[in-house]
């Protein structure tokens, strides 16, 4: 339905999308993942017409939509990443102000109104003023507005940002429903590699600008099967017991978070000796060692030697 | 274009305070500027001539309305200048005069004006009565020519730039009304701003609705906004207050428009030069106060005699706003003689619009 080809977007001193390639098929959700500033923004911006990419081309069903924005834009419902509505309005008069932007006829306005309300949970709310909305509402009558204009293909910019759990589930549980009973098309940005592990069907990892792994979630996790993830929980962090496994050979990667370590190592080492003896040279308890099927998150841990939140 | 419109006019009803403050506020300042400044002063006069002549000067001085000469002894004016109880004293004489003050105040051109012009023309009248003698039939001409009003109103109209003819209640009250609608002017049309911020435009664009459509929308509503705000103020002075517009109230309410698209076209341009809102919302004041005082809005732009502050007025929309609405009331000027002043504002106001929008399009955010 949607390819994406060398797609590249250089602002005056930053290169902020590198060349990135992707397609998405009518009905999939695909996620794409990656840490704050990895581009995704940029890149939806492009694909949605709103930025015009340095090069590359961005084609729906077969035809390049650069120099025909209005194509992509009828089909396209976009969720922006910022809470784009008039917060003096209620949620009504939003939903019926940029319906009526859209052209939406009148009779079916009402009815297209009364229909998002449902999706988004907000029908009891419908005449409360937007500001008056907690920050979970408002990420839902974010969603809705882009619903309005019954779109084929929504993208969605990190659309749970900063809300409570219940919001969160209530927003993946819609995307889900939307996709399974309308056969909506999703494009899902995030940080949040759970949510994308839960709603995505294929799933491509952003950092620095660029595509750094692809494929559907058992093909991303294969990138770590020769690979092991060691959970160690110690009682006093030491900087030598630290330094003393950075040195050992077979160690990948380290990440800390105080009093939990994430060791990455090759599955067929044997590495617990070693690290029982650093212990007991460094006089450091070792309160419990877990070993773990890989996440997402370690994929990318593994990839960038980075966390995906800091 | 309706939607943005409609959605506009939906938050103006939420939201509708600093519209209705600034509009009452701007009533109150041209409410009580137009009366105290200008025509409650008392200006104490005393002569050495003949009674009867000093009082039919001062009689005809006080037809302008414009301040109040009362007679008085030599001393007394004196005294008063001194004290500072007035704001000047005057010593008429035949064919001049003496202004006494202390301290140079807003009136002091005011009142020099006035005596000037009464001077001159006075003056003249006695250079016509000596090249034709003292023949009292000439004389009698003369003051049936200034009694009758068909012949007064041609000699204002054509002889505007040589004659200033002073009207307080409308020059406080056009200037004022010019002045605050620039507040509600800019304020309305930097929401385009906001909402580019807020990704609220951003919306519009993946709409149908083209990019004309979203700036007629928005700037037609900036301008509905200005127009109802001093078409209130208008009405409320015309039929509440009684002031008199000189037959020319039609007028004013057409001529307001190219002055306010001219202030909409500034604003979208100013909108599109700044970094930030704040910035925005720092310079309108700054703009405004000084479009006001050099455009000959807080005071009669006609006293101003600085060169380099005429040319400068030149540059400011305020100037042939005010020319406009003082011409076709005070004046009595028609549509075709303001046509110049008309001519530049749309001038002025196409070439802001088109290189703000510009400026708009081509910043992100
Ligand atoms: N308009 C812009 N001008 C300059 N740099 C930008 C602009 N937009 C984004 N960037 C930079 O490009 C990078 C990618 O940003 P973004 O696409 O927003 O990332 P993400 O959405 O993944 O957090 C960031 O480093 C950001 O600072
Ligand atoms: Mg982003």
């Amino acid at each position: 339905m949607l390819e994406v080809f060398e797609l590249t977007k250089r602002f005056k001193n930053k290169e902020a999308v590198k060349g990135i390639n992707f397609y998405m098929e009518k009905g999939e959700i695909v996620g794409l993942l990656g840490p704050n500033g990895a581009g995704k923004s940029t890149t939806i911006s492009m694909i949605s017409s709103l930025v015009l990419p340095t090069t590359g081309d961005v084609r729906l069903r077969n035809e390049s939509v650069l120099k025909k924005p209005e194509k992509i834009r009828k089909v396209l419902g976009v969720v922006p990443q910022d809470i784009a509505l008039y917060m003096d309005l209620t949620a009504r008069e939003n939903l019926e102000f940029f319906g009526r932007i859209h052209k939406i006829k009148k009779n079916d306005l009402k009815k297209r109104i009364e229909e998002v309300l449902e999706i988004i949970g907000l029908k009891d709310r419908e005449k409360d003023l937007v500001k008056t909305f907690s920050g979970g509402m408002k990420r839902r009558l974010n969603i809705g507005v882009a619903l309005l204009h019954e779109p084929e293909l929504i993208i969605m910019d990190e659309p749970t940002v900063g809300i409570d759990p219940q919001s969160r589930n209530y927003i993946l549980e819609t995307v889900k429903r939307l996709n399974e009973e309308k056969q909506i098309t999703v494009l899902y940005t995030s940080h949040y590699m759970e949510e994308v592990e839960y709603l995505c069907d294929r799933i491509y990892i952003m950092d620095h600008g660029e595509v750094i792994a692809s494929g559907t979630k058992d093909e991303i996790k294969s990138i770590l099967s020769q690979e092991q993830t060691l959970v160690i929980q110690v009682e006093i962090l030491k900087g030598e017991f630290l330094k003393g496994l950075e040195a050992l050979p077979n160690i990948k990667n380290i990440s800390v978070n105080d009093p939990i370590l994430k060791i990455i190592v090759p599955k067929k080492v044997n590495i617990l000796n070693e690290i029982f003896v650093l212990a007991g040279e460094t006089n450091t308890n070792i309160s419990s060692v877990q070993i773990e099927t890989p996440t997402l998150e370690d994929v990318f841990l593994h990839l960038t030697g980075r966390q995906l939140r800091d | 274009m309706i939607g943005i419109l409609w959605g506009k006019i939906r938050l103006l009803f939420r939201k509708p305070g600093s519209f209705i403050v600034t509009t009452i506020i701007c009533m109150v300042f041209a409410f009580f500027l137009g009366k105290s400044t200008y025509s409650e002063v008392k200006v104490p006069v005393y002569s050495s001539l003949p009674d009867a002549e000093v009082e039919e000067i001062v009689n005809e001085l006080n037809k302008s309305e414009s301040f109040k000469y009362v007679i008085e002894t030599e001393e007394t004016v004196k005294n008063k200048v001194a004290d500072g109880t007035v704001e000047a004293g005057i010593e008429l004489k035949a064919e001049s005069y003496t202004l006494y003050q202390v301290g140079k105040t807003g009136n002091y051109h005011l009142i020099n004006e006035q005596l000037n012009s009464f001077y001159s023309e006075k003056i003249r009248d006695n250079a016509v009565r000596e090249q034709v003698g003292d023949s009292s039939d000439v004389m009698e001409t003369l003051k049936k020519a200034k009694a009758n009003p068909l012949f007064e109103l041609s000699v204002s109209s054509f002889s505007d730039q040589n004659k200033w003819v002073h009207d307080p209640s409308l020059q406080s009250l056009f200037g004022f009304a010019l002045f605050f609608s620039i507040y509600t002017v800019a304020f309305s049309v930097v929401e385009i701003l906001r909402e580019k911020q807020e990704g609220i435009w951003d919306r519009l664009i993946l709409s149908p609705i083209s990019k004309f459509g979203m700036y007629a929308g928005n700037l037609l509503y900036s301008l509905i906004l200005g127009y109802v705000q001093i078409a209130l103020i208008f009405l409320v002075f015309k039929y509440g207050a009684g002031v008199d517009f000189h037959g020319g109230f039609g007028k004013t309410l057409i001529l307001i428009i190219p002055y306010l698209f001219t202030i909409i076209a500034m604003s979208i341009f100013i909108a599109g030069l700044v970094k930030t809102i704040g910035q925005f919302n720092a310079l309108i004041p700054l703009i405004s106060v000084s479009f006001a005082m050099l455009g000959g809005a807080y005071w009669p732009i006609e006293i101003v005699t600085s060169d380099i502050l005429l040319t400068i007025s030149k540059g400011i929309p305020i100037t042939y706003g005010m020319e406009i609405l003082k011409g076709v009331t005070v004046s009595g000027l028609s549509y075709s003689d303001v046509l110049l002043p008309i001519s530049i504002l749309l001038l002025m106001g196409v070439a802001l619009m088109g290189v703000g929008i510009r400026l708009m399009e081509s910043r992100h955010v």
